[in-house]
């Protein structure tokens, strides 16, 4: 079981509130998606690849069957999965540091959530009610959430290049060439694995990778 | 936030970076316990000769020598230290450097079977050296005289042995490292930092934090970014003092985590000794070639490396050859009157003003890395509010993705360049970084920064001087490096490929540097957790 | 609608779990109850390119861990449980929901029904009608979805992400060729790389190896 698959760290956490301020949470998160600039810290961490939060009220835990008993919890939970890059040990302190505002207006009701800032406590309280991941899986495992973003961009402007320098000579070629350079010099950047977030995770890896399957990096 | 320090608690190699005082010369010993009571004598016997963090203010008077102590995790271990207090240290540290070489980038060419003898001098796998004791000084003499003294104090403490097995010019087996500024003449602007083998200036930043004892102006550039003109004083602030010594309050606004009982971690801190050996031949060679083929000629393409000149100039502020040479040439005469005590006033309110453009600088003017490239040395090691990419709403505080990641630099350059056009003499830097936190600082910069690039937007590629590039398989390499056009005069960007490896590490481990307090409790052996 | 985020999906599912032991368990694992069977079955999946979910169209990230108890946070907060464990299967995906969950049915059913096993109603389960069917009843709403990266469809992001790898290797090689030179090699490369085309030369889902991702899709 590891939270990890390439260059993605599979974070989730579930935290009780009163099922009333749970409304006042939800109130929040409606909020935050109407007003994009709730959440400008967190695309310029641009760490993420998806994340979500979930409030479950208390009746809303899936039955099925009469077989199946009722939950009769009181509180609400909220569960958060988050898809980001590096480990949660690594980037706690740029997500404490960076957003500390963000992370309370969408925590603030969890019981006994400790603020965001000093970092030890809520550190310790997010990875107190984390759970591991079973099975983690990742389309591009090579790919950071950064090197998502950048690839359209370099697949927009190609495009655009190829259909702007068809009939052009050689020379007007190379200027609009150049010109695409410039456009995408932060965008050229070879992909490849993960660095080993942790030396745990590294192991488990080679333990579920298929025989004969050698990964092609710096190690002895 | 205000702190108060007690710097004659704090070991004097951790606030100052001694070669700024005169003392331009070290050696590195290191030592192995065989028998506790021993090793404790030999702690108690070496307390007296340990420099302290008293700031210096009569600078005639300075020491002619400073000694400093640290142990590794094996070293607190076979001095009896307390399981309790031994299980509170951090994972990185408890399982040391070596151990940590697939977090920290040091395989291919930096692995471990290659590194001097005397960290290979393992018979169980454990740290073999436990004891490391710094020796900085003036002069040759002044070293040879402080190391004449621990010779008598190890002899007088037979069950302490000195590792032997440190490669120099001399062979594979010598009983320290030594290490040397290089200090030339010619634009050394670095004095007190000198050049390294490189030919780069080194050592021009101070990391300034609160408490420190250093003079105040050096905040401006070394503390963290305000967001406010960084060419003032407005624009810094000086960075907590918990980022480096524990027992304080850190950028987190909390103590950093710390072993107990609290008066055994309170001023003490965290030492990653590293020595670094440095292809100069691959170096020289790579920049002749690529030198002759980049536009701007190889002076600027090493200047791009590095994020500044070879001469010092920072390229954000200077981005032509030309005006960087200007720039030290009124510089560096200055700064040898300032050191010699034969400048005027004038010359020396000139020299204040010429020096702070070497660090009053943030990358605000050059958001595109037009000037100073995304991926070079310095912006990835010290981005300055440069990780806002240029929002600067967005985050609580500028340096929010910086501030908990600064290191303190201290160590030396080592070894000599008898050939630039070889690789395998005996040349390189022993870096000695400062942190409160291992993994959080110095094993975070290594590897997210030195040895990949996502933060920067720059997908996988390493540091081009520090970064892992592999092995060098007739001087190809695997490095690349963007160097950025500009979009305002059309220059388009430049791409250097197949950088081979430039520098490789040769050893280290890291080492636990007590207070003047707890190294008493540790030499009387009465760390009590309890 | 608080799922989506563009044509980007965040679907949440709660599977309550087969209380007990089975009374027909797999040989050799009488005596464990559906929770750890189905633990042992979903750390058992196969990784990276081998995964099942790479072939399910349009999964971007998602992953399957269980719910067995709800975490206590210590006094004064009260101590309380859950009755049954959940199955909790989060997935991001491009695009609506049903057609998604006919991809999988129609790419996975066996892995399906393999893990529903463990679940309460899975006998329903019989085509890919009253698959979405189940799926919908035990969905959860997504409160807040918050999309830092594309909501493309799986495969123009893979097709973006090799030509990136791949435009970036040419301009390294390329540098200081002639203008025609340059040009004749441009037109190489996009032979070669077949921007527009999808099902051309592209990242295989899943691949985690330099050598692996290039390769036709499919």
């Amino acid at each position: 079981m590891s939270n990890i698959a390439g260059k993605a760290y599979a974070m989730n956490a579930v935290t009780p509130m009163r099922w009333y301020t749970a409304w006042w949470n939800r109130l929040f998160f409606w909020i935050a998606h109407k007003r994009p600039a709730t959440t400008a810290g967190l695309v310029t961490l641009s760490l993420i690849h998806y994340a979500r939060w979930v409030i479950v009220m208390p009746h809303q835990f899936p039955k099925l069957s009469s077989d199946q008993p009722q939950e009769d919890v009181k509180y609400a939970y909220m569960i958060f999965f988050s898809n980001f890059n590096g480990s949660w040990n690594q980037y706690v302190d740029s997500f404490s540091s960076a957003i500390p505002g963000g992370l309370n207006l969408f925590w603030f009701g969890s019981i006994k959530y400790p603020k965001s800032v000093p970092m030890l406590p809520f550190h310790r309280y997010i990875t107190s009610n984390q759970i591991w991941t079973d099975y983690y899986y990742n389309a591009y495992p090579m790919a950071s959430s950064n090197d998502v973003k950048s690839a359209k961009k370099v697949k927009d402007s190609l495009l655009a290049f190829i259909g702007d320098s068809q009939k052009a000579a050689p020379e007007e070629f190379m200027q609009k060439y150049n010109r695409l350079l410039i456009d995408l010099q932060h965008d050229i950047s070879q992909m490849g694995p993960n660095p080993v977030v942790s030396l745990s995770a590294s192991a488990v890896e080679r333990n579920l990778r298929k025989e004969g399957v050698e990964r092609k990096e710096l190690s002895d | 936030m205000t702190t108060r320090v007690d710097l004659d608690d704090v070991q004097g190699n951790v606030v100052k970076a001694y070669a700024r005082y005169g003392l331009v010369v070290a050696r590195y010993v290191f030592f192995h316990v065989d028998v506790p009571v021993a090793g404790r004598k030999f702690v108690a016997d070496i307390v007296p000769l340990v420099t302290l963090g008293t700031p210096w203010k009569d600078l005639s008077k300075t020491p002619r020598v400073g000694t400093n102590i640290g142990f590794t995790y094996e070293g607190l271990r076979h001095l009896d230290t307390p399981e309790v207090t031994l299980h509170g240290f951090p994972e990185a540290f408890s399982m040391g450097m070596k151990a940590r070489r697939q977090i920290i980038g040091d395989t291919g060419p930096s692995l471990y079977h290659r590194w001097d003898p005397v960290w290979n001098n393992q018979d169980d796998n454990k740290q073999h050296v436990h004891i490391m004791v710094t020796i900085d000084g003036k002069e040759e003499k002044d070293l040879d005289s402080r190391y004449q003294e621990i010779q008598r104090i190890l002899a007088a403490n037979p069950g302490v042995s000195q590792l032997v097995g440190h490669r120099g010019a001399g062979g594979d087996n010598l009983p320290y490292q030594p290490a040397a500024a290089l200090l030339s003449t010619k634009d050394n602007l670095g004095y007190p930092g000198g050049k390294e083998h490189f030919g780069y200036s080194d050592g021009i930043t101070t990391t300034f934090f609160e408490g420190c004892g250093e003079d105040p102006n050096l905040v401006i550039g070394g503390g963290k970014p305000t967001g406010g003109d960084p060419r003032t004083p407005a624009g810094w602030a000086p960075l907590a003092a918990g980022e480096f010594i524990l027992g304080h309050p850190d950028e987190a606004f909390e103590y950093p985590e710390a072993p107990g009982p609290p008066l055994f971690s309170r001023n003490g801190t965290f030492i990653a000794y590293r020595k670094l050996h440095q292809n100069v031949g691959s170096f020289h060679s790579y920049l002749d070639e690529e030198g002759a083929r980049f536009p701007d000629g190889k002076e600027a393409l090493a200047a791009k490396f590095a994020g500044r000149w070879r001469n010092g100039a920072p390229l954000v502020s200077f981005p032509t050859e030309e005006s960087a040479n200007r720039f030290v040439a009124e510089l560096a005469p200055l700064q040898v009157k300032v050191w010699t005590q034969s400048a005027t006033p004038q010359e020396k309110t000139r020299f204040a003003e010429l020096s702070l453009q070497l660090v009053a600088f943030d990358y605000r003017d050059d958001t595109s890395g037009a000037r100073c490239p995304f991926g070079s040395h310095m912006r990835r090691t010290n981005p300055r509010s440069a990780l806002q990419f240029g929002k600067t709403n967005a985050f609580a505080v500028p340096g929010a993705l910086s501030n908990r990641r600064r290191i303190l630099r201290r160590g030396l350059p080592y070894g000599q360049v008898d050939d630039p056009t070889r690789d395998d003499g005996d040349h390189g830097v022993i870096m000695l970084i400062v942190n409160a936190d291992l993994s959080r600082q110095f094993e975070f910069v290594q590897q997210q920064w030195m040895n990949y690039g996502n933060d920067f937007g720059l997908a996988n590629d390493p540091d081009p001087l520090l970064g892992n590039h592999g092995t060098n398989e007739g001087r190809l390499g695997g490095g690349r490096m963007t160097i950025e056009g500009d979009v305002v005069t059309n220059k388009p960007p430049y791409f250097c490929n197949h950088m081979p490896t430039f520098v490789e590490t040769r050893g280290g481990d890291y080492f636990f540097v007590p207070s003047l307090t707890c190294l008493r409790t540790i030499a009387l052996g009465i760390i009590d957790p309890t | 609608m608080a799922n989506k985020s563009g044509n980007a999906y965040a679907l949440t599912v709660l599977c309550p779990i087969l209380r007990g032991v089975p009374s027909d368990s797999p040989a050799g694992n009488s005596g464990q109850t559906y929770t750890t069977l189905l633990r042992n079955v979903l750390q058992t999946l196969h990784v990276n390119e081998e995964s099942p979910m790479a072939k399910v169209p349009n999964t971007y990230l998602c992953r399957f861990w269980v719910l067995s108890d709800v975490p206590y946070q210590g006094k004064p907060a009260f101590l309380e449980h859950l009755k049954s464990d959940y199955l909790v299967f989060s997935s991001n995906f491009h695009g609506e929901l049903e057609p998604y969950l006919a991809g999988m049915w129609k790419a996975l059913q066996e892995d399906v029904l393999a893990i529903l096993w463990h679940c309460v109603g899975h006998e329903a389960v019989r085509d890919a009608k009253s698959f979405i069917e189940y799926v919908k009843k035990c969905q959860v709403t997504t409160t807040f979805f918050f999309n830092g990266s594309t909501d493309e469809p799986l495969v123009e992001q893979l097709k973006n992400l090799y030509l990136k790898q791949e435009f970036s290797r040419f301009a390294f090689e390329n540098q200081g060729k002639s203008a025609s030179e340059l040009q004749e090699a441009f037109r190489g490369f996009v032979q070669r790389t077949q921007p527009t085309n999808l099902d051309g030369p592209t990242w295989a889902p899943g691949a985690y190896h330099l050598d692996r991702v290039e390769g036709a899709s499919k």
